[in-house]
């Protein structure tokens, strides 16, 4: 096992070892798990990445992908096959702060998951990772802890502290054992309310970031959704490094990230759910007590630059010189996280590259053995997010195997999906819904999350009827509107010598840039 | 695999989550009220020799069913190895009943999924459905155990596969390739030297023949334990067992490795230069396999050392002395005497060495005082946590359980494990600190990068 910060990785076991039947999931490849299995510290929408495969260090190079799959995660059914939202309640303090609490008595755990409403898209132009800077800081010296004392109190409990930033919001999360409900709570209050940003964990922290960037990018999987991210939203909007890179996290001072914490980091500005092994009363009071005196006031609109689908073709070559094989990304700008299409997309995409029988993975590895697997997502996020598809091949087969997912688009186009195609993706769909909000900490974020996006408990109560309500004509009219023939971004990383002569076809426009060179893609010169 | 089995989970975690369990057992379930749930189980062994192992919970209408079988890497032999990986890609590509395709097309519209993973000692298998399509699950799980078929083509196509499998997964990652040549280097005789995904020349030589001795030698249903955990009762469960899986006849389970790994004499030392950003170190000491007593002492040495941000290495390096970005400590569960691995991340500038005395130093400070009470306490409410990760979903029980049973011999061990588990003191710390941790039992790789110069474009 693995024992690094991550401290409480959840062991999903069908990602351990050398020899898995198929690929994961490329955002999960990215350290972005869809929590099927329950793990406990992930962050909504900004991962973290220590309890993944990954290096901790490689905390800060996440793309920030969320899987179709997974914005819908929730799922319930208390015994029945209906299935329902378990009973929760909102309550708003008196300071602003929304507060979610669901009871859930299964393992003797309290989840707590928490969003603050400004994440990378509030970083100043130059400064990309400063949210995210923040977030890491929070438990890194508070005005009664050393960062040293904050992490010898949680651990000595067993429990997990995070935080990071995603492009849309900061989060946090916590868990720990319900008999240390107060110790639990004080803690994430302490973390939250009275960070105080030393200078020396501020320093120490960034320039593990600038190595964690140049460590990640050793492999090509861990960084090309960064590269597509920049590359598709021209280095503007989500297409900037929640994380940051090497140049722009040198650039954060001290003074800039108080000044984010004490724009953004306000009662009213926040979302606190608190799930498991309690009685709702009794910690209303609790958290009453906890966080009502953490003074309330407005706090700024983030402001957020639209994005437009890219138009033409064009491809972005990373070169890693080193490389054995190519991975690539191709798609468009996808859809947000509330799009009314979204329900019909989820359906459509089973079919076509998020499962292991989709035509992308049917193509690219059951019958050609071209690949360990091909997959493709939305990003859902509040913004239109990414559309991808995925895959990785050998340096000698990389034309190959992109040709045959650009045909296996265009089929899709001109074949549609087959009834039975429908009725299985359904299937497959609604019997992998369950487990994904099976445990506290998964409900934790499931409700701060669709209390964000304003979405309500009917994502999971009307959950099956909306997938069940998905016709052939809504099929088709999806693939004609959201999986894009024409308009195209490529992004590869690969070694350049042996395939630009294969890759330079695919599009009208190839840029090209070094692996190793600072940044992922920040937008044309 | 997803991850470069250095960089991966292993079963190490459910041991520890579930040894937690125990000292919950022990002395905290009073206090939890309701929250206190049990996991019975149910066991039944069929006339072949299969063991099934139910556990019941109704809180969502879904099921993870495991089977293990006591077959891996440790199984093959110079020439085939990454067979036991390869073979299970095979176990999805066709039988009698169910075709090439038909396993996972029938397995998805009815509403489930599946994957696997191989060890150096296991092959698991594992499905994960709504308890509507538990007949189906065991008819296809008895026919491909029963009639597995070996297509031409699809050995052929899926040898690709792998081959994409291990570029991505050992080769493309600086902690794949020196992981694979620190195990080559620490054992020299025992067959936990070769790589899970086999050498890239065995991946493109192995034939047919090769498949079907493999699952003439693993494939016993009584060298399988078959675990549930999910919305089924154990009387439905026996019954399908019963229908589909006993008929299938028994045979021979593989052949004992008799091989025994050489005490090490000193220290061994290898380095990996390749175009890198960043450099990497991992040191590995032989320990005991998983069923030794000293397990507990060695896992709770080891939350002292790596588990939060609070532990001693990642205070020392991490922290304080500012020389690594990460710091971390592996194992894996094994039927023979294996590995422990630390591994640090050193900082872009760092001389590995650096972070290797520091290491050092940090074990010599646990072989030479007792720890604090408090970091005792603290080891053993970390895995009292971690024990509740582990089993709140039906998937992480039926690991969990499959894994005591298949490890320890016997899933009640979780009763025995308690007991042991509370009962490490600072003694057995330092001593086995002191037993394996030293010089001359460690094998030490570190990777180079070959381009820091160049690094700008």
């Amino acid at each position: 096992m693995r024992m690094g910060f991550g401290g409480w990785d959840v062991s999903v076991l069908n990602r351990a070892f050398k020899g898995e039947k198929r690929i994961p999931h490329p955002a999960k490849e990215a350290g972005i798990r869809d929590d099927r299995f329950g793990n406990a510290g992930e962050l909504m929408g900004s991962p973290v990445l220590s309890s993944s495969g990954q290096a901790g260090c490689r905390r800060y190079l996440v793309a920030g992908f969320a899987l179709v799959v997974a914005w819908l995660s929730c799922g319930s059914a208390v015994r029945a096959q209906k299935l329902q939202m378990p009973a929760h309640e909102k309550v708003v303090l008196k300071n602003g702060l929304t507060v979610l609490l669901l009871e859930k008595r299964s393992v003797p755990m309290v989840s707590v998951a928490g969003i603050v409403k400004a994440g990378g898209l509030a970083d100043p132009a130059g400064q990309e990772g400063l949210a995210s800077t923040t977030a890491g800081l929070l438990r890194k010296g508070t005005k009664t802890r050393t960062a040293q004392q904050f992490a010898g109190d949680i651990d000595f409990i067993g429990g997990t502290f995070e935080a990071d930033a995603g492009a849309d919001y900061s989060s946090f999360a916590a868990e720990f054992l319900s008999k240390d409900t107060a110790k639990g709570l004080e803690l994430v209050s302490d973390a939250l309310l009275h960070p105080t940003f030393p200078q020396a964990e501020m320093d120490k922290l960034l320039a593990q970031a600038v190595d964690g960037v140049k460590a990640a990018k050793d492999s090509a999987r861990d960084v090309i959704f960064q590269y597509y991210e920049g590359y598709l939203y021209n280095g503007k909007g989500y297409g900037r490094p929640t994380g940051g890179d090497e140049n722009s996290l040198k650039k954060i001072q001290r003074d800039a990230i108080v000044k984010f914490y004490d724009s953004y980091y306000t009662p009213g500005n926040t979302i606190l759910a608190v799930t498991g092994d309690f009685n709702p009363a009794e910690m209303k009071k609790k958290i009453e007590e906890t966080f009502g005196a953490w003074p309330g006031k407005a706090a700024p609109a983030v402001k957020v630059e639209a994005a437009s689908p890219t138009k033409g073709k064009r491809l972005l070559l990373v070169n890693k010189g080193d490389a054995t094989q190519t991975y690539f990304v191709i798609g468009n700008l996808g859809i947000s996280a509330t799009d009314p299409d979204r329900v019909a997309i989820e359906v459509v995409n089973t079919v076509f590259g998020s499962r292991f029988t989709s035509l992308l993975n049917e193509a690219l590895r059951v019958e050609s053995g071209l690949s360990y697997g091909a997959t493709s997502f939305f990003s859902l996020q509040k913004e239109p997010g990414p559309f991808a598809m995925y895959s990785f091949t050998r340096n000698e087969t990389t034309g190959k195997a992109i040709e045959m997912a650009l045909e296996v688009l265009k089929k899709l186009h001109t074949n549609g999906i087959t009834a039975e195609q429908l009725s299985s993706a359904k299937s497959y769909i609604k019997g992998q819904f369950p487990p994904t909000m099976e445990t506290s900490g998964q409900l934790a974020r499931l409700i701060v999350r669709h209390e964000f996006l304003g979405l309500d408990d009917n994502e999971v109560n009307q959950f099956e009827q909306r997938i069940d309500g998905v016709t052939p004509e809504m099929a088709k009219q999806v693939i004609a509107k959201h999986f894009p023939l024409e308009n195209l971004t490529f992004v590869l990383a690969g070694k350049s010598s042996e395939i630009a002569p294969m890759v330079k076809k695919f599009a009208e426009k190839m840029d090209e840039k070094e692996i190793s060179a600072p940044g992922f893609w920040a937008g044309a010169k | 695999m997803s991850r470069v089995a250095f960089k991966g989970k292993s079963m190490k975690n459910g041991w520890d989550r579930r040894v937690a369990l125990l000292v919950l057992l022990a002395g905290l379930v009073c206090v939890c009220r309701t929250s206190g749930q049990e996991y019975p189980v149910a066991t039944k062994t069929l006339k072949n020799g299969m063991k099934i192992l139910v556990q019941t919970d109704h809180s969502i209408p879904n099921v993870a069913l495991y089977t293990f079988y006591r077959v891996g890497s440790r199984n093959e032999r110079p020439g085939t190895t990454g067979l036991s990986h390869f073979f299970e890609h095979m176990m999805f590509n066709g039988a009698k009943k169910y075709g090439p395709g038909e396993l996972d097309k029938t397995m998805e519209s009815n509403g489930g999924s599946n994957n696997a993973y191989t060890t150096r000692n296991v092959t698991v298998y594992q499905d994960w459905f709504p308890r509507s399509a538990l007949e189906l699950i065991f008819d296809i799980e008895g026919d491909r155990i029963r009639d597995l078929s070996f297509d031409p083509k699809k050995i052929e196509s899926e040898r690709g596969v792998v081959a994409s499998e291990r570029r991505s997964s050992v080769d493309g990652q600086n902690e794949g390739v020196l992981d694979e040549q620190l195990w080559a280097t620490a054992f020299i005789a025992h067959p936990y030297q070769w790589p899970v995904v086999g050498w890239m020349s065995d991946i493109e030589h192995w034939t047919m023949e090769d498949l079907k001795h493999h699952f003439e030698m693993g494939y016993s249903p009584s060298n399988a334990t078959m675990v549930i955990s999910g919305d089924v009762t154990p009387e439905e469960v026996f019954a399908l067992a019963e229908k589909y899986l006993e008929p299938i006849p028994s045979h021979a389970p593989p052949p004992p490795v008799t091989t025994t790994e050489p005490e090490q004499s000193g220290e061994r030392r290898l380095v990996v230069r390749k175009q890198a950003e960043l450099p990497l170190l991992m040191i590995a000491y032989h320990v005991p396999q998983t069923n030794n007593p000293d397990f507990y002492a060695l896992n709770v040495m080891r939350s002292i050392l790596f588990q939060g941000e609070s532990s001693r290495m990642y205070q020392r390096l991490v922290d304080k002395d500012q020389i690594a970005l990460d710091v971390e400590s592996e194992s894996d569960n094994a039927f023979d005497p294996t590995l422990l691995l630390f591994l640090a991340q050193p900082k872009q500038g760092v001389d590995p060495a650096a972070c290797e005395k520091a290491i050092y130093e940090e074990v010599e400070r646990l072989q030479s005082a007792p720890v604090a009470d408090r970091e005792l306490e603290k080891a053993k409410n970390f895995r009292l946590a971690e024990f509740y990760r582990q089993v709140r979903t039906i998937n992480g029980r039926a690991n969990t359980l499959g894994t005591y049973e298949v490890f320890f011999g016997d899933y009640r061990k979780l009763f025995d494990a308690a007991k042991n588990y509370s009962a490490v003191t600072k003694e057995d710390v330092q001593r086995v600190a002191k037993q394996y941790f030293g010089a001359k039992n460690r094998t030490v790789a570190t990777l180079v990068p070959e381009n820091e110069e160049k690094g700008k474009p």
